[in-house]
């Protein structure tokens, strides 16, 4: 007996590292649970789950003895890394397909959690890529586009810097914005190119909450409400972070 | 709409989403195929709009096409759609409309009730800001609605079932 238990204490912590892990690194709920129901089925375990936000709560049953767990866990904000989504829904396959055992999974969890990310200037710079690509796409030309480049390039950096420095995430997206948008703005007030204030415009749009916005729309329609109303606000918390930051920057600028 | 104008458009239109794919932390092997779903739907929605097709109905055109996509490069390059199909996407967020919407709130919240200026932009920020709200459903309906279609038989599933037949 004490043989089966320690087995299902051991699923339930991997099975609910594995759905925190998805629900930080921007998975839906439904990925989530369709991902958690396949590694437990696969294991042989029935399970029930509760997903929201910032925690999950998991109870493994043992069909042979009755014996179940149940336990809770904080979900880590930790911001979008797909290639954890990506690993894990992989591995979840080849738990069904190759029969793993937890000690495989383990490992596996281990391995995609120490993938490395890209390089900070690479990052910065694709990121600022995609700043000037945002003001060639609203009619931005020549030196317009190197303002972007330039004032996404420094947000982004700010961001960067405040969340290591552990700031709240909507107060450094306001920090990020703000910065971004005094330099962009500052090219208004300069009167670089001929229209300038594309720059300022789109210089804040690597902030974006996309992946939110996009999950919210996904949890609601797939009947994941809650979850789903959650993530839109926190979108909108986001949206209101950079308003702010660019309206503080054209006040201070008085643009 | 001439067709090198075009063209440029989608090729930006990649690069953002290379660089939102990028700061998402996408597997290496799948940043090209983003680059060019990103590519493919910024054409199809800059098309649409040369057109005169509304622009939220060319959104959803554009992003519905990038979702349907995803789903056959997640079985080609074994990663979840959702992996393409977001950063791809998000070069159509509707930035410039919510940034006009928000200039409007704050010129509206300045001035008083009865000016001449008021209607005027008051008109012009629910129309920006509504085609804003509209974009924004457009883009992640065209995204989630193929990924739930797929969802119940995933996709490699549908095709092993194709296989045994």
């Amino acid at each position: 007996m004490d043989n089966t238990y320690t087995h299902i204490k051991e699923t339930e912590a991997m099975l609910l590292n594995v759905g925190t892990l998805l629900m930080s690194s921007g998975a839906s709920t439904g990925r989530v649970r369709t991902t958690v129901n396949r590694i437990a089925d696969a294991l042989g375990y029935n399970i029930e789950l509760l997903i929201t936000n910032r925690s999950l709560m998991l109870k493994v049953i043992d069909e042979e003895t009755d014996h179940f767990v149940a336990s809770l866990k904080r979900t880590s904000p930790h911001g979008v890394n797909f290639r954890v989504v990506s690993g894990i829904s992989r591995m979840s396959w080849r738990v069904v397909e190759d029969n793993w055992n937890i000690q495989q999974i383990n490992q596996e969890i281990d391995r995609l959690v120490a993938l490395p990310h890209y390089p900070r200037f690479i990052t910065l710079g694709a990121v600022a890529l995609a700043g000037s690509s945002f003001c060639a796409l609203f009619g931005g030309k020549g030196i317009e586009l190197v303002v972007a480049f330039v004032a996404t390039f420094a947000g982004m950096y700010v961001r960067q810097e405040s969340l290591k420095k552990r700031f709240n995430p909507y107060v450094s997206i306001f920090f990020a914005a703000f910065a971004a948008s005094i330099l962009s703005g500052l090219s208004v007030k300069l009167g670089l190119g001929e229209s300038p204030e594309l720059a300022f415009a789109t210089s804040v749009l690597f902030l974006v909450p996309g992946v939110p916005l996009i999950n919210s729309f996904t949890d609601m329609i797939d009947g994941n409400v809650l979850n789903g109303i959650v993530r839109g606000i926190h979108g909108l918390i986001i949206a209101f972070a950079i308003a702010l930051g660019l309206l503080c920057a054209k006040f201070l600028l008085n643009i | 709409m001439d067709l090198i104008s075009l063209l440029g458009k989608g090729m930006w239109a990649g690069f953002a989403a290379l660089g939102f794919a990028i700061l998402f932390n996408v597997p290496q092997r799948t940043l090209l195929i983003i680059w060019g779903l990103g590519a493919v739907g910024g054409l199809t929605k800059f098309l649409l709009l040369g057109l005169d097709v509304n622009i939220a109905l060319s959104s959803l055109v554009g992003a519905s096409l990038i979702g349907v996509l995803s789903v056959y490069a997640a079985h080609g390059k074994q990663a979840p759609p959702l992996v393409f199909s977001i950063p791809s996407v998000i070069p159509m967020v509707p930035g410039a409309f919510a940034y006009r919407m928000m200039l409007g709130l704050m010129e509206l919240a300045g001035s008083t009730a009865n000016s001449d200026n008021y209607l005027k932009t008051l008109a012009e920020t629910t129309n920006n800001g509504l085609k804003a709200l509209f974009i924004l459903i457009a883009i992640s309906a065209g995204v989630a609605i193929p990924m739930l279609v797929t969802r119940k038989d995933t996709f490699k599933r549908i095709k092993s079932s194709v296989e045994q037949e």
